[in-house]
């Protein structure tokens, strides 16, 4: 017999891959699907542009994961993409060093918006639901200063070097990946990584155990726009411009593909895998319904419906719950 | 502490402010930010002193006011519906279809209900029976409705054919006053009265202060949540077909801007996104607020992204001021 700690510490274990792997699971079985319909889809060209559609979705869930991580949340997600997109594509020009310099510029603004937000929400002691979503009128105005419609352009080098495909592999995919393992691993290996699981699980006692909880925060915020930043590039070089509404679906898709890949909105739990793995399950369903010839009325009615079948699943655990106080005290 | 003072020392002694419960306090706060933004409109454009732009503003401020009804009370148990645009939307575009199809006005009423009914209870089972977090669940609730509002009217040109009571509704002015501000005040006088005086809103305060004690001390939590919800839904799906009678037709997205709007004024009004401190009463004031705003920004000559960022920046000041977190 084992003893119960560890059994519950095997079921935690458990239940924190859950998302995840519904979510590799979902993805396989669309891959499969779409396959059987459309062949294609498995050339080299068929990857990168399931990947392509994909990447920026999942860029920008990462970040709110993030933020999600320490029990917070980020509205503006949507906003800052839009705005740093508009400001890359309006200033990029097409020499290799104006290019890498609005690249850093793009990368240096999204950790300033980033901070922004971490200000308000942390040192502001502002909600991070309105002030959020406050701070997404400031960017998405700000964007629709620097370029009220949509225009400007990125050059076909920058634009090929991130969607472009080497053999099998995806440029956008080697973004992710790079994404993940320049910013994500190095965060989560270090102290901030273990601060910002620990602040969103139980903030008070973070606080009392004399954790930075304000900088975490802040950090937090940052990172997310920094993905946010890295994201917009990416719909810069796909789109090869700038549109000052590109960003407003990514707020709450954002959202609905960090929870489809197991991060809880309460803060503490959730794994970098989950929302990207949600990210493209979601982006490939909406990208596959198109392809079937189903009308575009039905995708939003679809979308719908997976997301409150799965999110519905996930609730049915609390049917095995020996009582009401039980769960609420979960 | 201040339990221990005598009631009649306390009131002539203590300033104002201090003699007030935190929640009188947040009140009178948010009256003061209207007084602050109105003043501030009135500094910007003469217009705001005149009757005709205010009543505009009031039944512009009757859209936002309903749907903060069911908001205030879905935040003061803890939750969020965002499920709101497209059940305006759809409860308009149904509506006044079918309205239109049976010539009968009543058709229209009975379309709000069942609406608000069905979509409060999918939200409330979402959220109270399978757990799923409100901002999540009725955001997959509105996408769901969104598809169901595509799929409907095919992307059909807009309806025109909108009942007349919902033109008198939205438009009429009986005795000077607009119908519109009178059926406000209606709502949110049986809001304020079932928040303070009925059981069920003894039973909200108790959820959103702590749902475990609530359950213990007999609070039916499933009933009151969807309650909560099927009310929310309902000033969503009335104000839809307000808005078809305000614009004489109703369209794809019409409620896109009835999201955030309502919350900002719930928020303003002081009713505390975690739950169990706040009230109606200041909802009323975030909703003015909150309109008065929008128009003061539209009468400014300046492009939509630089309103964009000044009502963000004036929204985030107030947030600054008066809404802190404690700690």
């Amino acid at each position: 017999m084992k003893p119960p700690e560890a059994k519950e510490r095997r079921r935690g274990g458990v239940e924190k891959h859950a998302g995840p792997l519904s979510c590799a699971v979902g993805l396989v079985v669309l891959i499969g699907l779409y396959a059987i319909r459309q062949p294609l889809i498995l050339s080299p060209f068929g990857l990168a542009s399931l990947a392509n559609v994909s990447v920026a979705l999942a860029l920008a869930a990462v970040g709110q994961t993030l933020v999600l991580l320490t029990a917070g949340l980020d509205l503006s997600i949507g906003a800052e993409i839009t705005l740093i997109n508009c400001f890359a594509a309006t200033t990029m020009g097409s020499s290799a060093l104006s290019v890498a310099s609005v690249v850093v510029a793009s990368l240096v603004i999204g950790l300033a918006l980033g901070a922004f937000n971490g200000l308000v929400v942390a040192y502001g002691r502002i909600e991070p639901l309105i002030g959020t979503f406050c701070t997404s009128f400031i960017f998405a105005g700000s964007a629709l200063i620097i370029l009220p419609r949509p225009g400007g352009s990125v050059p076909d080098g920058f634009a090929a070097a991130l969607t472009g495909n080497w053999g099998p592999l995806p440029f956008s995919l080697v973004l992710l990946a790079a994404a993940v393992l320049l910013v994500w691993v190095p965060v989560f290996g270090s102290r901030l990584g273990r601060y910002i699981t620990a602040i969103g699980d139980d903030p008070e006692s973070a606080r009392i155990s004399g954790l930075p909880v304000r900088r975490v925060a802040l950090a937090s915020y940052m990172l997310a726009g920094l993905f946010s930043a890295i994201a917009a590039l990416f719909l810069a070089a796909e789109t090869t411009s700038g549109d000052p509404s590109i960003g407003g679906i990514y707020t709450l898709n954002s959202l609905a593909a960090a929870v489809l890949g197991g991060v809880s909105l309460m803060g503490g739990r959730g794994t970098v895998m989950g929302p990207i793995l949600g990210s493209f399950v979601l982006s490939i369903i909406l990208n596959a319904l198109g392809v079937f010839n189903v009308s575009a009325f039905w995708q939003d009615f679809i979308e719908g419906l997976i997301l409150m079948l799965v999110l519905g699943l996930g609730g049915f655990r609390v049917l095995r719950a020996a009582s009401w106080l039980a769960v609420l005290r979960q | 502490m201040s339990r221990a003072i005598d009631p009649a020392v306390r009131a002539t002694r203590m300033p104002l402010a201090a003699r007030l419960s935190p929640d009188q306090r947040r009140v009178l706060l948010s009256y003061l930010i209207l007084l602050a933004v109105y003043a501030g409109c009135v500094a910007v454009n003469r217009e705001f002193l005149s009757w005709g732009t205010m009543r505009l503003q009031l039944v512009q401020a009757t859209f936002i006011g309903i749907i903060a009804i069911g908001q205030t009370c879905a935040v003061l148990i803890g939750q969020i519906d965002l499920s709101v645009p497209w059940t305006i939307t759809l409860s308009a575009i149904l509506g006044t279809n079918l309205a239109a199809l049976y010539g009968q006005q009543w058709v229209a009423f009975a379309v709000v209900g069942a609406i608000g009914l069905a979509v409060g209870l999918v939200n409330a089972f979402g959220v109270f029976a399978l757990r799923v977090h409100s901002l999540i669940w009725t955001l997959a609730v509105n996408l769901l409705l969104q598809g169901i509002t595509l799929l409907y009217s095919n992307a059909a040109a807009p309806t025109t054919h909108v009942p007349p009571i919902a033109r008198f509704l939205a438009l009429g002015n009986p005795a000077g006053l607009p119908m519109a501000f009178l059926v406000w005040v209606f709502c949110s006088a049986l809001a304020i009265l079932a928040l303070s005086l009925l059981p069920f809103g003894r039973q909200v305060y108790a959820i959103g202060n702590r749902p475990a004690a609530a359950l213990l001390s007999g609070v039916r939590l499933g009933r009151i949540h969807a309650i909560v919800f099927v009310v929310s839904a309902l000033g969503a799906a009335f104000v839809g077909l307000l808005l078809s009678g305000y614009s004489s037709q109703a369209y794809l997205g019409m409620g896109n801007e009835y999201l955030l709007p309502p919350i900002a004024a719930v928020v303003i009004g002081g009713t505390r996104l975690s739950g169990g401190e706040g009230g109606y009463v200041g909802s009323i004031a975030g909703a003015l607020v909150v309109v008065l705003l929008q128009a003061m920004l539209v009468t400014l000559a300046v492009s939509e992204g630089a309103r964009e960022v000044i009502f963000g920046t004036i929204l985030l000041a107030l947030c600054f001021l008066f809404l802190r977190r404690a700690r």
